[in-house]
């Protein structure tokens, strides 16, 4: 089989769009390459191992890069997947990509893994037995051809961001009498796109710009989390959060402790049934400001009132430069949202509908009625594609699906729908195939296959299309579409040829702007009077950072990866206030009966401070059948304690509890009853101590708290004169980092991208609760404050590379040494185990390989990085800084007789950052960009009065007014 | 030809030096003094010279001193020189203890050696005639006797006199 | 110290004989050898199964351990060291007895050591193997142990750190036992001789080889009293040196409560203290289980006693400095670590040490205590497993919360953990009770220069050197 090979700095985006005739040639020869790969795509290769004879313009050992786009979420971040021997080990964000910017989500980047995952279906099957796509085609289309002129039949999937796909599925539906399509989300923004055909009569997103904003007030929207595209909101608004003159003001509303709200301004705690009266008062008082007559007050809790009125005043004094978004999917909120939006002028500014969003296209009013259709059996074939009804719907939905007549799926994976499913056609990894996206109206993602197909699978378009009679293959499938519908979009002079070629290589294509009028607001939509809903305890169901959607759910990654508010890996819990967890007496690792929505699930209890009285709160995505294939993940010795039962699941599945509400998809359920089962069930935590503060009976007088956070007043970073002469020579680049504390949002997209590019083993969750996961980069979080006071902060933590460093003068054997370049480098095979320096190290970064960690699955072990060595039991490890990389870009360099320039070294966690928090480069070339940042005034040492003389810099958070900085705590 | 002497067994050590002394005035030749602990005031009456054991405890001692900062040295700062936590490559302060562990242990083995060497100790050294009770409780004075002077039986008489318990003639070939 | 040892020992009036009186040379050499040469007694053996037993555990636990891996300890990413360097100091620390008993008392011309020595040097022995075993068994790969050694090697050659006080203790322990054992070996040449000279057969073979062939004639007399006032000489400052470096273990470091200047002294008078605990111990236990009542006097129980309560008291005093220097220091990070050593979730571990060393101890000012042996032996314990504890908190407690709070964790031990540490008494005290099986658990000979003959002052006979 060919392949796509090309030299790294051919395939990667370089700063030319139009490349050279080395890499036309070159680009040219891949269409065809990838022609024949998409063309052999039929057969499946059990193996992605390197080639026996390898096509003899790929160098062995040197990566090349591929432009695809990540399938994590519809989100549609433009990725790079760097590709060693034939195979991809890294994903990472496309700097070409105006909305990503680069970065990647944890989850994103936590996809590669699903590749190499070995319990995906090996082909189609058919009434539960494994058959031929042939066999399969034939089998369909007897059934497709009866149901032609009468009968019903239907394709739900999940949001399709892909042109192409969205075609095909218009094609297959345009042939049938009856036919339907329904694309759903959860969580849902039906409302959200409902509110917009109200108000400004287009179903779509509008793009939201935070960076234009300087007022952003956000309603139970965990943006930089996990709403619509945090990755994209994150990188925009991460551009306000730098201190000084236009940094911009942030106010949320929400019930749970969101990774946005942990991060607020200011944090008002609102309970769901409070939402619509709130928003409400909201438009009132920007309409009052906006010269409308003062209408009657709706009743509102008195602080909540206040917090209303003190944020609609802000609004106004920065409309047109302000924001308000809200993630609840009742239409009523969403229309007064829209209402406010418009009234400040925020239309057109911070709200773009001329490159509207289509990363959200759910339809909850279709989706309820194809619940009613499956009710009453009336639904004779149903194509589930990109989606697990039968997991992520209402337990009404999923027990409907048992009525229909023939039910296809195209799940990769044996998961819930695919065990009642008549029939599965599964859809490869979106690595292993051709796919288009459109995320915004005009921006374009193409995708291109960086592995023979692993599995027998093919992609949804592919299998409408052959159901329909047509075998092309997939690239012919989206070329033919780009040259129909795509290219004449871009009205330049290129020929097609050199547009798709484009697109190829840098994996991205901004259309320039139809010219067309943007859709306007059109007035207030006639509501019937707001009706607060109930009061009382509710149920709040949300997507974790951690795990957006349970089809991530057999990532190990994501898994073990702590959820950056709760630290908590392995599974859900129910998250429960202070004041609520103290009156019923309940406490972490309580297990708790929730019933509510007509379903009973049991939880172990978190205790969630900052967290509405009335609420609790439980992450969706887990409890996934299947998922106790983690049982013997982890070392298996005899104190060992399995990570999940056999037979049972990781975490427990809320979305049967997900109910429809006024014809939408609600997450926040009630009533809801807690009933405590007097049984425990420990939560893996990975950070025991959740504050600065000391306990109290132990602190020091005056010393009530640890200030890691800020920069202090006469310290400039650089340590006390040293006892000794420095008598080491350092000619040459001296490595650095900085980290902005105000700019990181704690995604811990960071750490997923350093567990994927230096191996870091996955340890299951007996491990963790011991306190041994292997993370060399771990991201601290302290809390501050109490009720609607409280926030987190973050702090990435990994190894310092100290100047000083204590841990090398402690090794016995030399076994850790400083290296010309100021690296800190750890020796596997020259240590001996003796953890002498993780003790002595102040920031504990430190990892020890406890056990042999099993790398049994052989397939998964293709995902590993062959640049870095795998560790093996009795050694220490650590952040290298990437060393890898340092020592790629030289050869780089070398090979293309260029000096090193600032940025040619990027670590893996600092390319992921979404916010640019983290800046890396050479300390001793003072136009650096890290050198810069050193001088910047909040810049400094953590730890510094111990004088190890770190090599990486905190950008401190600033003392701000409003906030409580009592140092002697609360 | 064979050399005689005879062997006088005391109980108190008292006696022993005593009897040197005698013997030492009539001229009789004190070979030995053999005993089940150490006897004091035995060796200025033996005349036995002071061992010189201190002066190779120092040669061990130094030599271990100089080894101990040589080796050091050698490897940190010069062999193979490491940045290790920002300190100079003769981090001398940080040698001392290792030197001065080497220079106890050459002192010390030396010393042992040397006194097994120069008493001549050794698993398959042959123990002499066979004493009565010597590594026990009785203490021994052995005179030599040379054919022509002294006849046995008075040699016998001082020592007795002199408070042993028992005198035995020896025979060594 | 010790020459305050010297002034309250003549202070003792009527001084208790060293020996019971009327005991002749003959009788020494008899009393000593006699369990040598008859079968051993019922106590013994079941002595033997019980720490035979004990000894299996512990190597089970540690191979398990080393096939598996040390994630079979509770040990985690914040603390890296709990029982098992715990083990090793409280180990080291019961040697150190041994050496001063043998050398100091020595060059201080202590007679009432004489019939302790021999043993206490063996407990030395002892002690530093099973501290020596420690270190390596905490290895991730203690079968790479010997890349401590700075030996020519293919890496270059790549040598060691000789600035990390891990690799000072290899250094040290590896000259402490060595010297031990030599010092040791050389003190019983002439008990062997004597020993040989009764004994019949292949027992005559065995011991004529260990003896080296020893006479006792006069020159060798000279020569060996010169050669143990040196090794006395050389093994006084080593052992000050030894607990100074496995002090400096903690002292070299950064971490709260570890970085202390007041530690060599600290830990090597806590050695002195916990080791003559354990001299105690096993000399009570001795005395009856071997009827060495006779030479095992009151005396030196009542000498012992006295270097308890001394040492017992400057431990205290070291307790003392450490808070002091804590909230003298005016470090935030040391006034919260010491607080939470005494209040923390170790507090009630530092009241065991606290307890244990400095207040008990104390109880042997009167004299009722010191005079009974019950009292005088569970004192001895509780002055064991009081050590034990100090090591303990100060090791694992500082660990568990030092610099970021994030990282903070709380150290459980595994059963294996336990397994070992229990293993580690089974082999101390097997070696023990085979030594008293046969070797001559008292030295004869200079015994036999304290014994107060029917006529004549008592101290009659001057001792080695």
């Amino acid at each position: 089989m060919n392949h796509p090979t090309s030299h790294d700095e051919l395939l990667f985006p370089g700063d030319d769009p139009s490349p050279s005739r080395r890499a036309f040639l070159r680009l040219a020869g891949f269409g065809i390459a990838a022609g024949s790969l998409a063309g052999c795509s039929r057969r499946a290769p059990t193996s992605a191992l390197s080639w026996t004879q390898a096509p003899e313009d790929v160098v062995a050992g040197r990566a090349w890069w591929i432009a695809t786009t990540c399938g994590g979420c519809p989100s549609a971040c433009g990725a790079l997947a760097r590709c060693r021997d034939g195979r991809p080990v890294k994903l990472e964000g496309n700097e070409l990509d105006v909305d990503s910017r680069g970065g990647l989500c944890a989850a994103g980047q936590a996809a590669l893994l699903g590749v190499y995952d070995s319990q995906r279906v090996p082909g189609p099957r058919w009434q539960g037995r494994s058959t031929t796509w042939a066999e399969l085609d034939s089998q369909v289309g007897l059934e497709l051809d009866a149901l032609r002129k009468r009968g019903k039949v239907r394709v739900l999937t999940s949001t399709i961001h892909s042109p192409s796909t969205r075609r095909a599925i218009q094609d297959f539906v345009g042939h049938f009498a009856d036919a339907r399509h329904v694309a759903y989300d959860v969580p849902s923004a039906a409302a959200l796109l409902d509110a917009h055909m109200h108000t400004h009569g287009v179903r779509v997103l509008p793009d939201m710009r935070f960076e234009r904003a300087r007022v952003v007030a956000a309603f139970e929207a965990d943006f930089l989390g996990t709403w619509i595209a945090p990755v994209h909101f994150a990188a925009r608004h991460a551009e306000r959060r730098v201190p000084g003159g236009d940094r911009s003001m942030h106010v949320q509303f929400e019930s749970r402790l969101s990774l946005t709200g942990s991060r607020a301004d200011r944090r008002t705690r609102i309970a769901p049934h409070e939402l619509r009266a709130a928003l409400e008062r909201l438009r009132d008082e920007i309409a009052v400001r906006a010269g409308a007559a003062a209408p009657a007050r709706s009743s509102l809790r008195e602080e909540l009132g206040a917090a209303i009125e003190r944020i609609a005043e802000e609004l106004w004094g920065a409309r047109g430069a302000s924001l308000v978004v809200c993630g609840t999917n009742d239409l009523a909120g969403q229309l007064l949202v829209n209402e406010a939006n418009a009234l400040l002028e925020n239309y057109g500014r911070t709200l773009d509908l001329a490159r509207p969003s289509l990363q959200r296209s759910g339809d909850d009013r279709a989706l309820e009625q194809l619940a009613g259709e499956l009710e009453r059996g009336e639904i004779d074939m149903l194509v589930c594609a990109g989606c697990n009804p039968a997991y992520e719907l209402p337990s009404a939905f999923a027990r409907a699906l048992g009525r229909v007549k023939t039910l296809v799926t195209c799940s990769p994976e044996h998961d819930e729908t695919a065990r009642i499913a008549h029939c599965v056609a599964p859809e490869p990894h979106f690595l292993e195939c051709w796919n288009d996206a459109e995320p915004f109206a005009g921006s374009l993602r193409l995708t291109q296959p960086t592995v023979p197909p692993l599995r027998d699978a093919r992609t949804l378009r592919s299998t409408l299309r052959a159901w329909l009679g047509d075998t092309g293959s997939d690239r012919e499938h989206i070329e033919e579409h780009w040259r129909e519908a795509i290219w004449p979009r871009a009205r330049g002079s290129e020929s097609f040829e050199a547009f798709f070629r484009r697109a190829l290589h840098d994996g991205v294509v901004e259309l320039p702007r139809e010219n067309v009028a943007t859709p306007a607001f059109r007035g207030r939509v006639a509501l019937e009077p707001s009706t607060p809903g109930p009061a009382g305890a509710t149920l709040v169901l949300y997507a974790k950072v951690t795990m957006p959607s349970g089809a991530h759910a057999h990532n190990p990654w994501l898994q073990e990866l702590p959820d950056p508010i709760s630290k908590a890996t392995w599974g859900n819990y129910a998250c429960i206030a202070p004041g609520r967890a103290a009156s019923e007496g309940l406490s972490d690792g309580d297990v708790v009966r929730v019933e509510a929505g007509g379903a009973v699930l049991e939880l172990p209890v978190y205790v969630q401070r900052g967290q509405h009285e009335d609420v609790v709160a439980v992450a969706l995505g887990y409890g996934r059948v299947g998922t106790d294939r983690f049982m013997r993940v982890g070392p298996q010795w005899i104190g060992a304690s399995p990570t999940v039962d056999s037979g049972d699941a990781v975490g427990v599945n809320a979305a049967p509890m997900l109910a429809f509400e006024g014809g939408y998809l609600r997450s926040d359920v009630h009533p809801l009853r807690l009933v405590r089962t007097g049984r425990r069930a420990e939560l893996a935590r990975t950070q025991e101590h959740d504050t600065l503060q000391l306990p109290e009976d132990l602190a020091p007088h005056g010393h009530a708290e640890r200030d890691l956070l800020h920069a202090r007043d006469g310290h400039g970073g650089h340590g006390n004169p040293g006892l000794w002469p420095d008598d080491h020579a350092n000619d040459g680049p001296r490595w650095g980092m900085t980290i902005d504390l105000e700019r990181c949002t704690g995604c811990s997209a960071c750490v997923v991208a350093c567990q994927a590019e230096n191996n870091v083993p996955v340890v299951g969750r007996d491990e963790v609760a011991r306190h041994r996961e292997m993370s060399w980069l771990r991201i601290d979080r302290y809390f501050a404050g109490e009720g609607d006071e409280v926030r987190a902060d973050f702090q990435p933590m990994l190894c310092q590379h100290c100047a000083n460093a204590p841990c090398e003068a402690v090794c016995p054997v030399l076994a850790t040494v400083h290296s010309a370049e100021g690296l800190n480098q750890q020796v596997y095979n020259r240590c001996v185990g003796t953890r002498y320096c993780a003790n002595t190290c102040p920031y504990k970064v430190r990892r020890f390989n406890w056990f042999d960690y099993a790398r049994e699955d052989e397939l998964a072990n293709h995902s590993l990085n062959p640049d870095v060595t795998v560790r093996s039991r009795g050694v220490m490890e650590k952040c290298s800084f990437c060393v890898q990389r340092i020592q790629e870009a030289k050869f780089e360099a070398r090979r293309t007789g260029r000096p090193l320039a600032d940025g040619d070294v990027r670590p893996a966690c600092a390319q992921s950052c979404p916010a640019r928090a983290i800046t890396f480069g050479d300390l001793a070339d003072a136009k650096s960009a890290v050198a810069r940042a050193t001088a910047d005034p909040r810049a400094f040492a953590l730890l510094e009065e111990l004088n190890v003389q770190p090599s990486i810099r905190y950008l401190g958070r600033e003392r701000r007014a409003g906030r409580k900085e009592d140092p002697h705590g609360h | 030809m064979t050399r005689r002497q005879l062997v006088g067994y005391f109980e108190e050590d008292s006696q022993v030096v005593h009897a040197l002394r005698i013997c030492r005035e009539r001229g009789l030749e004190t070979l030995d003094v053999v005993s089940p602990f150490p006897l004091h005031g035995i060796d200025e009456a033996l005349g036995l010279r002071r061992t010189r054991l201190p002066w190779l405890t120092l040669i061990g001692g130094s030599v271990g001193l100089a080894l101990g900062m040589a080796l050091q040295y050698w490897s940190s700062a010069s062999d193979w020189p490491l940045n290790v936590g920002g300190k100079p490559f003769n981090s001398f302060p940080a040698f001392v203890p290792v030197a001065f562990e080497l220079t106890i242990l050459g002192a010390g083995l030396c010393t042992v050696f040397g006194l097994l060497a120069r008493t001549g100790l050794h698993p398959w050294r042959r123990v002499g005639p066979e004493r009565l009770r010597t590594s026990d409780d009785r203490i021994a004075l052995v005179v030599a006797r040379r054919d022509a002077s002294h006849d046995p039986r008075e040699l016998r008489q001082v020592l007795f006199e002199c408070g042993a318990v028992e005198v035995v003639e020896e025979e060594l070939p | 110290m010790a020459t305050r040892i010297r002034a309250t020992t003549l202070q003792v009036a009527p001084a208790p004989t060293l020996v019971a009186p009327g005991t002749r040379s003959s009788d020494v050499t008899r009393d000593v050898c006699s369990p040598l040469e008859r079968r051993p007694g019922r106590m013994w053996w079941i002595g033997l199964l019980i720490a035979g037993s004990a000894l299996l555990v512990g190597v089970a636990c540690v191979a398990y351990q080393i096939k598996v891996g040390i994630g079979t300890w509770g040990l985690d990413r914040t603390v890296g060291w709990g029982f098992d360097i715990t083990n090793f100091v409280f180990w080291v620390g019961i040697g150190h007895a041994g050496t001063l008993i043998s050398a100091v008392l020595l060059l201080f011309r202590q007679k009432w050591r004489t019939s302790i020595n021999r043993s206490a040097e063996a407990m030395t022995i002892f002690a530093v193997i099973c501290a020596g075993l420690f270190p390596v068994i905490h290895m991730g790969r203690p079968w790479l142990a010997y890349w401590v050694f700075p030996y020519p090697n293919g890496r270059g050659p790549l040598w060691v750190n000789f600035r990390s006080a891990l690799l000072w203790d290899v250094f040290a322990i590896g000259t402490y036992f060595t010297i031990s054992l030599l010092f040791w070996y050389i003190g019983l040449i002439p008990d062997l001789a004597t020993v040989r000279d009764r004994a019949r057969g292949w027992r005559r073979k065995l011991y004529g080889w260990l003896s080296l062939g020893w006479t006792g004639s006069a020159r060798s007399w000279s020569r060996y009293e010169v050669a143990c006032a040196l090794l006395a000489a050389l093994a006084t400052p080593l052992v000050v040196s030894v607990h100074s470096v496995v002090s400096s273990d903690f002292a070299t470091s950064v971490i709260p409560g570890w970085h202390a200047n007041v530690f060599p002294p600290y830990f090597v008078i806590g050695a002195v203290f916990s080791g003559f605990g354990m001299v105690l111990t096993l000399m009570l236990v001795a005395r009856k289980v071997m009827g060495y009542e006779r030479y095992i006097t009151q005396r030196h129980i009542l000498a012992m006693c006295k270097v308890l309560v001394f040492t017992g008291s400057i431990v205290g005093l070291a307790y003392a400095t450490e808070l002091f220097v804590a909230w003298y220091s005016g470090s935030a990070y040391e006034q919260f670590t010491f607080a939470n050593r005494m209040r923390g979730p170790l507090g009630w571990g530092y009241g065991i040490m606290v307890g244990c060393n400095v207040v008990v101890p104390q109880l042997l000012w009167l004299s009722r205590v010191r005079n009974s042996l019950l009292a005088v032996f569970v004192i001895s314990l509780l002055v064991n497993v009081g050590m034990w504890f100090e090591r303990y908190v100060i090791i694992v407690g500082s660990l568990e919360r030092d610099f970021l709070p994030s990282s903070w964790s709380s150290y459980v031990p595994t059963p294996i953990e336990f397994g070992t540490l229990l293993g580690s008494f089974g082999l101390f005290f097997t070696l023990f009770l085979l030594f008293c099986r046969f070797l001559p658990m008292i030295s004869m000979f200079e015994v036999k220069t304290v014994l107060a003959p029917e006529h004549g002052a008592e101290h009659s006979r001057e001792g080695r050197a």
